[in-house]
């Protein structure tokens, strides 16, 4: 069933496609017995992308091995760093946790999707601004962070802002400048 | 005038469009499998279920192995070439790699492979060495006054003096992008895309693993995602890529795991320091002594001159200073920002302070009564040294004339607030670059190096000095780096990039302008022909005509000119060449919990000229943040019995997030040291990160009376 | 990783259908997507029940109700929760990062496992991941590991702040599996590893967290989370609290650590101490010293035997 698509499946029934979209159940496999490779329709910056994966591949590997859109980047694969934030139907999350397969009927939307057209978004401006990044690594993560504090109505200090920021590492150090770009974006600075 | 602009390529940087070494596409993806013992050898590794695991194109083992030579001049890197005998030196050394069509299928096949070993018992445990650590005889410095008969005489006559231990725990620079390659061969021509601080050091030492010829391999890489030294050294995942391409016939790419990155790609060594400080009652330094040991791994050469720091910073008229190491059977160690400046400024910079605090001096005066006016293991003028300013400006700028003396005596809310300072220098030099300047008929003006831009804003500069020197705008130059085909700069390593590579700019475009001219006044199709043109501000005059470089190049039917220059590297004799800066900072410590805070921060810099006040100031800032790091959070354990790294991620070895770092007030004196360089500007990159441990520790002593020797200061030392 | 079955269940019915060994379901994935990728965890099958209909946050003058699907980042900017059930959510705020609790489900982050660094390393023996194969963090690298509820077999700390601030409320959970439901104090659920360590808690294969259920508690509370890094840590020690005090006399008061223990700690004896004394630093501190009763260190968290009497102290004098 390699590249097909079942609605039988064990679950069967519209209800968990209309969710999950499309689902692949294979039954429980041996260690490293071939598990066909389900079709996973995904919606990323608003465009359609289809591949086969295992239901293991997570969001990250497919956004950057398979769809080519390698802006996400990989600093740790456990969630501890920050660096392959993307949003998931607007809220950010860390997507190297993030099981491709979960996000068929959802919007995702990396870094290569905020900007319109050649004008960034308010935030990338504060980042050049602001300075928010030197190597450039995780600054794609932190990004996609301060999109979502900025509109944050809980986040009101500077202090507020690191806390709100504090789920993505710069080894770099450019915290102080982040924050100043953040505040930028507000409309603070 | 101060330049302050943003990156040129911030842009590609905030719409991830920059292109990374782990971006390339390949078609084949390499996993490594790493040892699990300290010492020892492997006896057998089975391969047969990864083989047969789904897409698994190879597995490569000691007993298939890829060839590879060894790198013949390792300095940064480990000594033994991968995978070529069966010896484990160290846990977590790599001793496989399985291919496969995903990265899925790679990794979940690496995990079927179960390696037996032959164990022997490792020596990893660091302390335990120190009492027998190895000297060596170089360098032991010594600077004996006239009728000083030895250091332990010069400070048995002093009427003050301190000592005490300081030890620093391993460090793993962790830079947020993992190493990576991807190798990709045409015919016998192999393009590397691989992480790297010098481009030119990838190629020499790819050719010789694998016994290929310099000019087969073109290395690219002009995005690094943060190295801080780590990615100076070719780990064993660049060569293993690199043959595994050559000998699958496709594209292959290998990233390490952050796990993997503890031990296969370097670290900073453990320190054990021992300083004693003789002082007259006024504070007259009379004696340093500083005993310096330094892990080294058993698996390569690097090590660090922890007690060198003592040499160079306050004047006393008596100076000693030793090293020494420690061999363990961990992984190899490399450098890592300021390497032995870091840890031996914690060390002077905690002593400095506590002959303060013994003396009743306010630490700051200490510095300032102790400046030295000439190298004190010298006698050699500076180049340039504005130190006392840093100081000066620092204490105004910061308010340290309300610092409260009395240890534990300012409390705010459930918070002990207490000041600390410290000095920060580190060496300045430069290394041979050669720049070219091509002039452009679009106008434009490509300024080109194999250096490379680590975040340092390298490119910027490029862009910044091709401008100035050309009269152009900075949005005229396209900066090029990072690609072993282009001429030859200096790599990022030692704070040299700018020091080197900035000079040899403003040279390139001379000899450009000078081609431009010879074009000009001898080419049948210029307006100037037989005239003598002069270039000044993009335009090309003469007789009271001007033009345009681009438009006469048009009017040439030429597109371009070049200029190529190449300076040699060193500086002259007889000076002493260091940057400078003061640190003040103030911490917090729950007078419950005791977790120290950092609250506040200031450093001023002396540099010398400041090329890029914006990038410039992001430098300091990150070393400072690092520092704060190496102050208060990271600690790398490596096991007794296993030598593992004890906690090899991001969640167990802490490194400061953004809620750990206040506003980082950076300011620079800008004064250009035209001894040093036609330029002025000394080194930047490592400087900042040189005495924070030290103004940590000293603040925290100075809010809770507890003086902590031993890095990181973590709230069980202080509860 | 090993390799899986992935289904989407619709409905309750249908995820419990599909439960049992070998079986796991799949919420938020902070925990599960991490430790398959690490092999800690190997299900032959995987359910993502995000879409079941297990949400919801009522408050009501007896309590409080969250679905086990809420996330954590939700139920934490709840304006009654962050009013009535400070503790609940000062503990979700200061967990993980703003983007794992985005993802992170509350049934999840209660039966979150632990962050033993020799758990989640396969090439490690480790008990609690493959039984009689051995604990090396009882004389290895044990600065974070657990001093009350270890044995010779486990000290791994349990990771969950959420799960502390609940024991302290006297929170329940509803489970729900194939055959039925029933509601089990949550301070019960979690068992001590004894020579079983692998078996964490109550829940039988293919059971369900269904919701969690706090009782109103209007007295003041604080929850203080105790770390080397200021954000994005677990916890060296942390405490929740609720106390009520009279005229300057603690009346009664509710207490359990985290951090610390091999489950979420409550600490009756310490309340109990409390009863009637002057709300006092001293007090409090004294009483605090009843916490670490049997509390056995490691070579390395010897420290933590004070941190948390004082994690204790600071909390209740900060509750608010």
């Amino acid at each position: 069933m390699a590249g097909s698509v079942s609605r039988r499946g064990f679950l069967g029934g519209a209800a968990a496609a209309s969710v999950a979209g499309t689902v692949a159940w294979a039954p429980g496999r041996a260690w490293a017995d071939p598990v066909p490779p389900a079709r996973i329709r995904l919606s990323v910056n608003g465009k359609p992308y289809e591949l086969d994966a295992d239901p293991g591949v997570t969001l990250l590997d497919a956004l950057r091995e398979r769809i080519g859109l390698t802006g996400t980047k990989k600093g740790c694969d456990r969630g501890q760093c920050g660096a392959c934030t993307v949003h998931v139907d607007g809220r950010r999350v860390v997507s190297c946790l993030t099981l491709a397969i979960t996000c068929v009927g959802k919007n995702v939307t990396t870094i290569e999707g905020i900007a319109d057209g050649d004008a960034l978004h308010p935030v990338q401006q504060a980042f050049v601004d602001c300075d928010g990044f030197q190597c450039g690594f995780c600054t794609s993560g932190q990004i996609m962070s301060a999109v979502e504090v900025v509109s944050d109505r809980s986040v009101h200090t500077d202090d507020d802002i690191r806390e709100a920021m504090s789920g993505n590492i710069c080894r770099c150090g450019a915290y102080s400048n982040i924050v100043d770009a953040v505040k930028q974006a507000r409309g603070e600075k | 005038m101060t330049v302050s602009l943003s990156r040129v390529e911030s842009r590609l940087k905030v719409t991830g469009g920059a292109v990374f070494a782990a971006d390339n596409v390949a078609t084949a993806y390499g996993y490594l499998v790493t040892s699990t013992i300290a010492l020892g050898t492997v006896t057998a590794m089975d391969a047969t279920a990864a083989l047969a695991a789904p897409g698994v194109l190879a597995v490569y083992t000691p007993f298939n192995p890829l060839k590879l030579f060894g790198y013949g001049d390792n300095s940064t890197d480990e000594t033994a070439p991968v995978l070529q005998d069966n010896g484990v030196r160290y846990n977590g050394q790599v001793i496989g790699m399985v291919v496969a069509d995903t990265f899925e299928h790679a990794r979940d096949a690496a995990s079927l492979i179960a390696p037996t070993y032959d164990v022997k018992p490792g020596n990893v445990d660091f302390a335990a060495g120190v009492a027998t650590a190895t000297p060596t005889s170089s360098p032991v410095a010594e600077v004996l006054a006239p009728g000083v008969t030895s250091i332990d005489a010069a400070l048995a006559a002093s009427d003050v003096t301190v000592s005490a231990v300081y030890t620093t725990p391993h460090q793993h620079h962790n830079p947020m992008e993992p190493h990576a390659a991807v190798a990709v061969w045409t015919d016998d021509r192999l393009t590397l895309y691989t992480a790297t601080q010098g481009v030119m050091n990838v190629v020499s030492h790819m050719a010789r693993a694998l016994g290929v010829d310099q000019s087969k391999v073109h290395v690219v890489n002009p995005y690094v995602g943060g190295a801080f030294g780590g990615k100076i050294g070719n780990w064993a995942h660049v060569p293993l890529a690199a043959a595994a391409a050559r000998a699958l016939g496709r594209p292959v790419k290998v990233a390490l795991t952050r796990e993997q990155t503890f031990a296969v790609s370097g670290h900073r060594p453990p320190s054990h320091q021992t300083v004693t400080l003789g002082a007259a009652k006024d504070g007259t330094l009379v004696a340093i002594k500083h005993e310096g040991v330094s892990g080294k791994s058993q698996s390569g050469p690097s090590m660090e001159n922890v007690a060198n720091q003592s040499l160079t910073t306050y004047a006393s008229p008596n100076l000693h200073v030793t090293r020494a190491f420690v061999p363990l059977d961990v992984s190899a160690m490399t450098p890592m920002r300021a390497p032995g400046e870091t840890h031996g400024a914690f060390a002077l910079e905690s002593a400095m302070d506590e002959l303060a605090f013994k003396l009743g001096m306010d630490p700051l005066a200490l510095r300032q009564k102790n400046y030295a006016v000439k190298v004190p293991n010298s006698g050699n003028p500076w180049s340039s040294k504005h130190l006392d300013e840093c100081y000066t400006a620092g204490a105004s700028a910061f308010g340290w004339d309300k610092r409260n003396p009395v240890p534990g005596s300012v409390r705010d809310g459930d918070w002990l607030v207490g000041l600390g300072t410290a000095t920060a220098t580190y060496p300045a030099s430069r290394s041979k670059s050669t720049i070219k300047v091509r002039l452009q008929a679009d106008g434009t003006a490509v300024v080109s190096g194999t250096g490379a831009d680590l975040g340092t804003g390298q490119f910027t500069v490029f862009a910044i000095l091709g401008a100035q020197a050309l009269g152009i705008p900075a949005g005229s130059i396209v900066p090029e780096l990072g690609d072993s085909s282009l001429p030859v700069a200096t790599p990022a390593g030692g704070s040299t990039s700018t020091s080197s590579n900035g000079p040899a700019v403003l040279a390139a475009a001379d000899a450009a302008k000078a081609a431009l001219i010879a074009q000009a006044a001898t080419n049948p199709a210029s307006p100037f022909n037989g005239k003598t043109p002069t270039y000044a501000n993009g335009m090309v005059s003469a007789d009271g005509v001007s033009m345009s470089f681009g438009s006469l190049l048009t009017a040439m039917d030429l597109p371009a000119v070049e200029g190529t220059s190449s300076l040699p590297s060193g500086t002259t004799k007889g000076y002493g060449y260091l940057s400078f800066g003061a640190h003040f900072c103030e911490v917090r410590v729950n007078r419950w919990t005791g977790e120290p805070r950092v609250s506040r921060w200031l450093t001023v810099i002396d540099a010398g000229t400041i090329v890029n006040e914006k990038t410039a100031r992001s430098q300091v800032l990150g070393a400072v943040v690092m520092g704060i790091g190496g102050a208060l959070l990271e600690d790398s354990r490596v096991e007794p019995d296993t030598g593992r790294y004890a906690g090899a991620n991001m969640a167990a070895y802490l490194v400061p997030v953004n809620a750990d770092i206040p506003h980082v007030d950076v300011q620079f004196l800008n004064y250009p040291d035209t001894v040093f360089s036609p330029l002025g500007a000394r080194g930047l990159g490592e400087l900042g990160i040189v005495g924070v441990a030290g103004a940590v520790a000293n603040a925290v002593h100075n809010a809770t009376g507890k003086r902590v020797r031993d890095l990181p200061i973590t709230l069980d030392k202080l509860l | 990783m090993r390799g899986f079955g992935y289904g989407a269940a619709a409905s309750v019915r249908q995820a419990l259908t599909q439960g049992g060994d070998g079986t796991s379901y799949l919420a938020g994935g902070t925990t599960l997507v991490d430790l398959m990728k690490l092999e800690v965890m190997t299900p032959a099958h995987v359910v993502d029940i995000n879409s079941l209909p297990l949400r919801g946050i009522q408050c009501t003058p007896a309590g409080l109700r969250i679905g086990a699907l809420e996330r954590m980042a939700d139920v934490a900017v709840h304006h009654e929760v962050a009013s009535r059930w400070s503790m609940v959510a000062t503990a979700l705020r200061l967990s993980a990062s703003p983007q794992l609790r985005n993802m992170a489900s509350i049934g999840g982050n209660l039966l979150q496992r632990t962050r033993c660094d020799y758990f989640r390393d396969v090439r490690m023996p480790c008990n609690k991941r493959k039984p009689g194969s051995g604990c090396p963090a009882v004389n290895g690298a044990n600065r974070t590991h657990a001093v009350l509820g270890t044995s010779a077999s486990c000290v791994a700390t349990h990771a969950s702040d959420l799960a502390v601030a609940l024991v302290a409320l006297d929170a329940s959970i509803r489970l729900q599996d194939r055959h039925g439901q029933r509601v089990v104090r949550l301070a019960d659920f979690y068992r001590l590893p004894g020579d079983t360590p692998a078996v964490e808690n109550q829940l039988r294969p293919g059971e369900l967290i269904t919701e969690v259920i706090v009782p109103a508690c209007d007295w003041p509370q604080a929850y203080v989370k105790v770390r080397d890094r200021t954000s994005y840590e677990f916890a060296l020690a942390s405490a929740a609290v609720a106390v009520d005090v009279h005229r300057g006399v603690v009346r009664d008061a509710r207490i359990a650590v985290g951090g610390v223990g091999t489950r979420p700690w409550r600490l009756p004896a310490t309340e109990e101490a409390l009863r009637g004394k002057p709300a006092t630093e001293e007090s409090y501190l004294e009483a605090a010293k009843l916490a670490v009763v049997g509390a056995k260190p490691l070579g390395d968290n010897a420290f933590k035997l004070p941190l948390v009497q004082r994690t204790i102290a600071r909390a209740l004098a900060g509750a608010r």
